[in-house]
Order: structure tokens, then sequence, then C-alpha cells
């Protein structure tokens, strides 16, 4: 069977140059010239004791009391130059092969709409790449480790369009 | 509207009934036949996969007075590809995933429910599906209901009682094999086969025993020969192929990764006792991380239903660059070529030619295109091959190809079954008109992931309008008459003894059209787009009716336009070369009976 992920314009990027930077990029960034193992950000250290506490802000809570738990914090941040090398392995670990390229959608769902069906935050896209989600989402945890999947959100967040654009019209401009 | 009305129903049965007796005035077997004739009881209504119906009360004379008389809502939302299928006067369905199974009572007003079959099924499948949630469709055998479930279980289903009779585990979704091909039971053998091109998987094709659901036997469709079911002594293929073929055309190795999915259909000549299927692509689409010709891909095999042993093997697209899956539909028709009688297997492949085989031995007799095709200029009948244009070819090296017809959608999507009609002799189907750009990259293999390696865009090939269908004669490689269609056309096909032949279109048309010009006779709006197969079935009031399903699906590009509304978290841009498709359907489940 067949199908592609469709770069569409806004997203078109060189994947012929991400792909081949791809599997060096994996490896520095694993052996730690994007964030190493042996000199951690202090927050994924602390997440390599143990399970990440995700606190997901959009579910309901019961009396609305938010059960307790240290929210995660992002180490890479809001970096552009994190965000790009995110792209590269949005790449390399197929991730576009279901998303579409540039996120746009295509088995899995878009992630370029600025909409998230398991929550928006940080933490939360944390979750969902580290450890998969129910519908077929693999869990990258095992692979990437954390240092790995952070710049995975970086990416992600930076292709959250300005607006959300609900309305699809075939109205004739006037 | 109308409904059946029971009382009536069972009167005219009765009379109907004794009418056949009267003149058949013979065997019970040709009793049997009769009834039968009315019903659908396997995929493409016969081995053959003709999906010609003899029912012949609409014709052309009377097609234009078609209106719906019952419908349905599955209440699932994915591609509705496949077909119900009827037998005995009950209607069986089958929904894409959750793969829930519907038994529809049609002797009682309203055809309420016998019963329902929710099977467990992992959700993980719709992640690792390349290509929705869809399913092919059932077999019905001894008494069973047999069809897969997205997540890699076959299941075989008590037509009565809606109880479960087994439950065989035959793919690995963990390796990105999924399962939406209907299987086909051929006499004690129940034949499936796995999804995932797209997912580098080793390709297979399995027989299970029709009691137990025992795996008894599974051919890999390449690799080394022990592993495909190569015996010397069995295996003639019509070309040459030399030993371990299927291992000896893959640089280092990479059939291991190969791909070769089974995710069409099966059909089954009882007298060569030979089952014929079309292999999927070869992974990656990168074809430069797979050099050579990556036999058995984008092929048609036979093999032996009793033991899986292969006989013989033709593939339509060698080193396949353009993810020319041969997964179309193969028709089993006895034809008149140039004076000859020919025991054919004719086949729509994506690459855009159609080809007519002899079917007892795989040597090629007539291939020519049936769309608008220039990655090759012909296929030579001497050597099988394609003669092709080096400005086409594709590979990471090669950086972005453009304007290569057909599209990787397919001339002919493999999910578009054709019909054949002995009395016109003609084939039908629905087809694409669809060009693309295809640039290549370098893939990584990671098991349970997409590997895959190209951008391909789309866009409208000649003409405008990116569907259509048509009427073709396999004999001569000829298009008869073609109906245009704007958008691209993936419904199945029915042919009746009417003369009336069906199909439906993406922005919710079904339509009836004169066998023999293409005149559409009827069509309605059936409130979603059409990407299922039309059937037609006798009713116990002994009249003919037409069934179809509508929601669109079964490929993403399809739910391109954003016409998904169940996902508040999923919104897409509108796509360029399809953009209008989410103002005339959104997603649906729908079943539709049609009558006069």
């Amino acid at each position: 069977m067949r199908h592609l992920p469709q770069v569409r314009a806004q997203c078109a990027r060189s994947r012929r140059t991400r792909a081949a930077a791809a599997i060096l990029f994996v490896s520095t960034l694993l052996l730690g010239a994007c964030g190493s193992r042996n000199a951690p950000e202090p927050a994924a250290q602390a997440q390599d004791a143990g399970p990440p506490a995700i606190r997901y802000e959009d579910h309901l809570s019961a009396d609305g009391t938010l059960p307790k738990g240290e929210a995660l914090k992002n180490p890479v941040g809001a970096d552009p130059a994190k965000a790009q090398a995110g792209g590269v392995l949005f790449t390399a670990m197929n991730c576009d092969g279901c998303h579409g390229g540039g996120g746009s959608g295509w088995v899995g769902p878009s992630l370029a709409d600025g909409r998230w069906r398991y929550g928006g935050s940080d933490a939360e896209i944390f979750a969902s790449i580290y450890y998969g989600r129910p519908k077929g989402m693999p869990a990258f945890g095992g692979k990437l480790g954390t240092d790995g999947v952070w710049p995975l959100v970086t990416y992600l967040k930076s292709l959250t369009p300005k607006d959300d654009l609900a309305t699809e019209s075939w109205v004739a401009a006037h | 509207m109308s409904v059946f009305k029971p009382t009536a129903s069972n009167l005219i049965r009765i009379t109907a009934f004794l009418t056949a007796a009267l003149l058949a005035a013979s065997t019970s077997t040709v009793m049997a036949q009769k009834a039968a004739d009315g019903d659908w009881a396997m995929p493409g209504k016969d081995y053959g996969y003709t999906r010609f119906s003899p029912l012949s009360q609409i014709n052309a004379g009377n097609a234009a007075g078609l209106h719906p008389v019952w419908s349905f809502s599955t209440g699932v939302l994915g591609g509705h590809e496949g077909q119900p299928l009827v037998i005995d006067n009950t209607m069986y369905v089958v929904t894409p995933w959750p793969n829930v199974l519907y038994a529809f009572d049609l002797k009682s007003e309203g055809y309420p429910l016998l019963w329902k079959y929710r099977p467990a099924v992992s959700p993980n499948a719709l992640g690792v599906a390349c290509c929705d949630s869809v399913n092919r469709g059932a077999s019905f055998a001894d008494g069973r209901i047999i069809y897969n479930l997205l997540d890699g279980h076959t299941v075989a289903v008590d037509a009565a009682s809606g109880r479960q009779v087994w439950s065989t585990q035959i793919a690995d979704l963990s390796a990105g094999e999924t399962t939406p091909m209907a299987p086909l039971v051929t006499k004690d053998r129940v034949i499936v086969g796995a999804s995932g091109g797209e997912f580098g998987i080793y390709g297979w094709i399995k027989g299970l025993d029709l009691k137990s659901g025992q795996v008894l036997w599974t051919a890999r469709n390449m690799g080394p020969d022990a592993d495909m079911l190569i015996r010397p002594d069995i295996f003639k293929p019509p070309y040459d192929s030399g030993p371990d073929s299927g291992r000896q055309t893959w640089a280092n190795d990479s059939w291991k990764t190969g791909g070769a999915p089974v995710w069409g259909s099966v059909s089954y000549d009882p007298e060569l006792d030979l089952i014929y299927y079309g292999t999927g692509n070869p992974a990656p689409y990168n074809s430069e991380q797979r050099l050579g010709d990556n036999k058995w891909t984008s092929s048609v095999l036979a093999r032996r239903s009793k033991d899986g042993a292969l006989v013989w093997a033709y593939q339509f697209t060698p080193h396949d660059m353009w993810d020319f899956d041969g997964t179309g539909t193969m028709v089993l028709a006895d034809l008149v070529i140039a004076g000859k009688p020919v025991k054919a297997l004719v086949h729509f492949d994506k690459n855009g030619f159609a080809y007519t085989l002899d079917r007892a031995t795989g040597h090629l007799l007539v291939a020519a295109p049936y769309a608008n095709a220039n990655w090759a200029t012909k296929i030579d009948l001497a050597t099988g091959r394609p003669v092709m244009d080096p400005s086409k070819q594709t590979g990471a090296s090669k950086g972005n190809v453009k304007g290569i017809c057909p599209s990787l959608e397919g001339g002919v999507s493999p999910a578009s079954p054709p019909a054949y009609s002995p009395k016109t002799h003609l084939f039908y189907t629905a087809i694409n008109n669809m060009c693309m750009d295809y640039a290549a990259v370098r893939a990584a293999y990671m098991k349970g992931t997409p590997f895959i390696g190209a951008n391909t865009p789309y866009s409208a090939g000649a003409g405008g309008q990116m569907g259509g269908f048509i009427a073709w004669d396999a004999g001569t490689g000829r298009k008869v008459w073609e109906n245009k269609e704007p958008f691209p056309t993936w419904s199945g096909t029915l042919a009746t003894a009417g003369d009336v032949v069906f199909y439906g279109t993406l922005d919710g048309w079904f339509k009836s059209a004169d066998a023999r010009t293409g005149k559409v006779l009827s069509k309605f709006k059936v409130g979603s787009g059409v990407v299922g197969n039309p059937i037609a079935f006798r009713g116990p009031d002994g009249k003919q009716y037409i069934a179809v399903y509508a929601g669109p699906g079964g490929d993403w590009f399809l739910l391109a336009g954003d016409i998904r509304s169940d996902d508040p978290a999923d919104v897409r841009p509108p796509t360029d070369f399809i953009k209008d498709i989410a103002r005339h359907t959104s997603q649906g489940g729908i079943v539709w009976i049609f009558g006069l």
C-alpha cells in the first residue's frame, strides 16, 4: 500500500540534507554534543531517576483540585537552533512517515495546527513521544532517551501557527 | 421510500421458488445454483473476482427508476471499502476498525439486526496501518463469516449465531504488519496476507485451515527459495528468473526489509487449483537502497492453494521506483483473443498498463496503457519487461523527478476492483487521472516505524479531471468508452446481466450506467464519498437490489482536503490538487440498498 507525506509550501525543506545528517546527528546528540548524559541538565537528571511526573493541565480534575506532581521543564526551551535539530530528528526517526512532512498530518494527526489530542504543553508533548499513545503512536523514549525527545518537543512547538484557522470557506471573497 | 413487506415477500418468494423449480425442472444442484445467483458470498462474487451478477431485473430501460429503499449508519467513520455479503436472506457488513460485524435480517421490515459481533481489536493498529482503518470485506464458507481484524487476526464467526468459532493471529503489529485485506476461502483453505509496504515488512501470504484456523503454510513473497515455497520441479516462471530470484535480485540482502505486502484481493481457479494475488511495492520508496529487480514485488504470483507452492510469477514493474504496487485485482475470465479461446487473467496495474495473461502459464498476451502513463513507452511482449523512459526514473541521487504519470495512487487504485461482463465481454473500472513529482531520499529502517523515503506531491493529469470510469476490451487492449469524473474515482465496480454497471464517486454520487455506452442512467447522492464496492442480490421478495457503502477514506490523500470533522485536534489545510473535495463530502459510514 501507499502513503506519502505531502510536503506543502510552508513545510518544504531540504529533506536530503536533513536525512544525510541524521545518523551523525543522532549519535552526536546521544553522545553528548547536545546535552550529554555526563553533564545533564538538572531537570533531565531528575527525570532519569524515575518516571516523569506529568500533570495534564487540560484534563478535568475532581473538585477542581490538580493532582500533585512537578511539571517537567523543557531543558531545551524555545532555542531555534534546537528546534532545527529537532526537525532533523523528526525525519531521522521516521516521524514524518506518519505525521507528514513538516508535521502537517497524514496517518497521524497534524502537529502543525496548534491543536493537540493529548495536550500541548511541553511536558504533555514529551509524554506523548517518550511513552507513546494508544492509537499507534510508538514510544520513542527507549530509542531516544530524554535528551533526544526534548529537541523534538521544541521543534513541534515551533510549528504552531500564529492564528488558529477554524473556518474553511467557499464563499467568494468580496 | 419503500420497505419490504414481510407477508408479501413470503408470497413472492414462494412464487419465485415454484417458478424456478418448474423452469429448471432438473437437479437440485441447478436449483442451488439458482438460489446462489441471488447471493453474494465472497468478495468478488465468484472465485474469478468478476463482480458480475447474473441478475437482470434492473436493465438499461428501467434503471432510471432506481431509488434508495433502506440505509443504515455503521457508527464508524473510517474509509468504507469492501462490500457486504448476502447469504440466505441475511446481509453481513464488516466495518472499518474496530471491525464490527453486523448481520441484518432481510426478511423483516426495516432489516433489523439478527446479531452483531464486536471483536477485541487493538487501537494501535490505527497508527500502523499506512492507509486508514479500512477493511476490504469478508468471505462466507462452511456456515461461517471469515474476515480480518486490522490488528493482525483472522476470525471465523458462525453465520447463524454470531458466535466466534476461531481467531488466529496471523500478523505482527510490532513489525509494521496490519491486515485490511479480504480473505478468500478456497475449498478448505483460508488465504490471507498483510499490509506493510511502508514499514519494510518481510511480506507473505498464508493458508489457514478452514475448520480450525490453524496456519498450514506461510509463503514469503521474496527472499530465499525455501522461504518463498519455490521448488524447482514446480516453479515454472514464464520469463527467465534463475534460482533464488527472490534473494539474488536485491543488493545487500535488502529483501529482508523489502515490503511486498498483500493488501489487495485473491482470486482462484478451482480447475487449475491456483490462487492468484498481487504483491505490493518494494521498500523503501528510495530505489537506490535496494538495487536489482526486487523480485517478487509489484508482481502477480500463482500458487497452489493446498500447500502454497509457487507455480509461476510475473513482475509488472521490475525494480519499482514509483510505488506501483501490483496489488490490483486479478480478474479471471475465459476470453477469445485473436480467434483463440484463452483462460485469461486480466489486471489493471497501478502503473497505468492493463495486462492480459495466460493464467495457466503466466505468459503475457496483451499489455496496453488504459491511463496516461509516461514512465514506460510500452511493455515488450517477448520479454515481459517495460520499455522505460530514463528521464522518469527516480532515486535519492536523482533529486526531484517531475511529471511522472500515473501517480503512485495508481491509474486504478487496487482498492477499486473492476468487473467483467461475459455478456458484453468488456471489463469496467474506476480510474484516476493524476501525475506526481517524486523526490526520493535515503530512509532509515527502524522496526515498527515507517520506511519510506520519498515526497511525491500530486497534480491532475491531462484534461484536468482527476478520475473517471471506463469500459475496456482486454483482448485488444482498447478503451471502449469513458465517463470523466472531477475527483479521483475509488469505488469498485458491479456489472450485471441487465447490462447495467454501477460505481460511486468520491464526491458522493452512486451511479448506474449503460454497460454498452456508458450513459449514466441514474445517480443519487449517498451522503458521503464512495470507496466501497457495489453488489447485487435477490431479496426475499424475489426482486433485485443493489447495495453499496458510503464513507470515503482508505488513503490519507482522499481526506487531505480536511474532509474530516471528527477530531478537533487535527485540522489540515486544503491541498492544492484536490482542494474542493471537502465542499462535497465529509466522512461517513452508511450502508445503502437501492431497488426499483
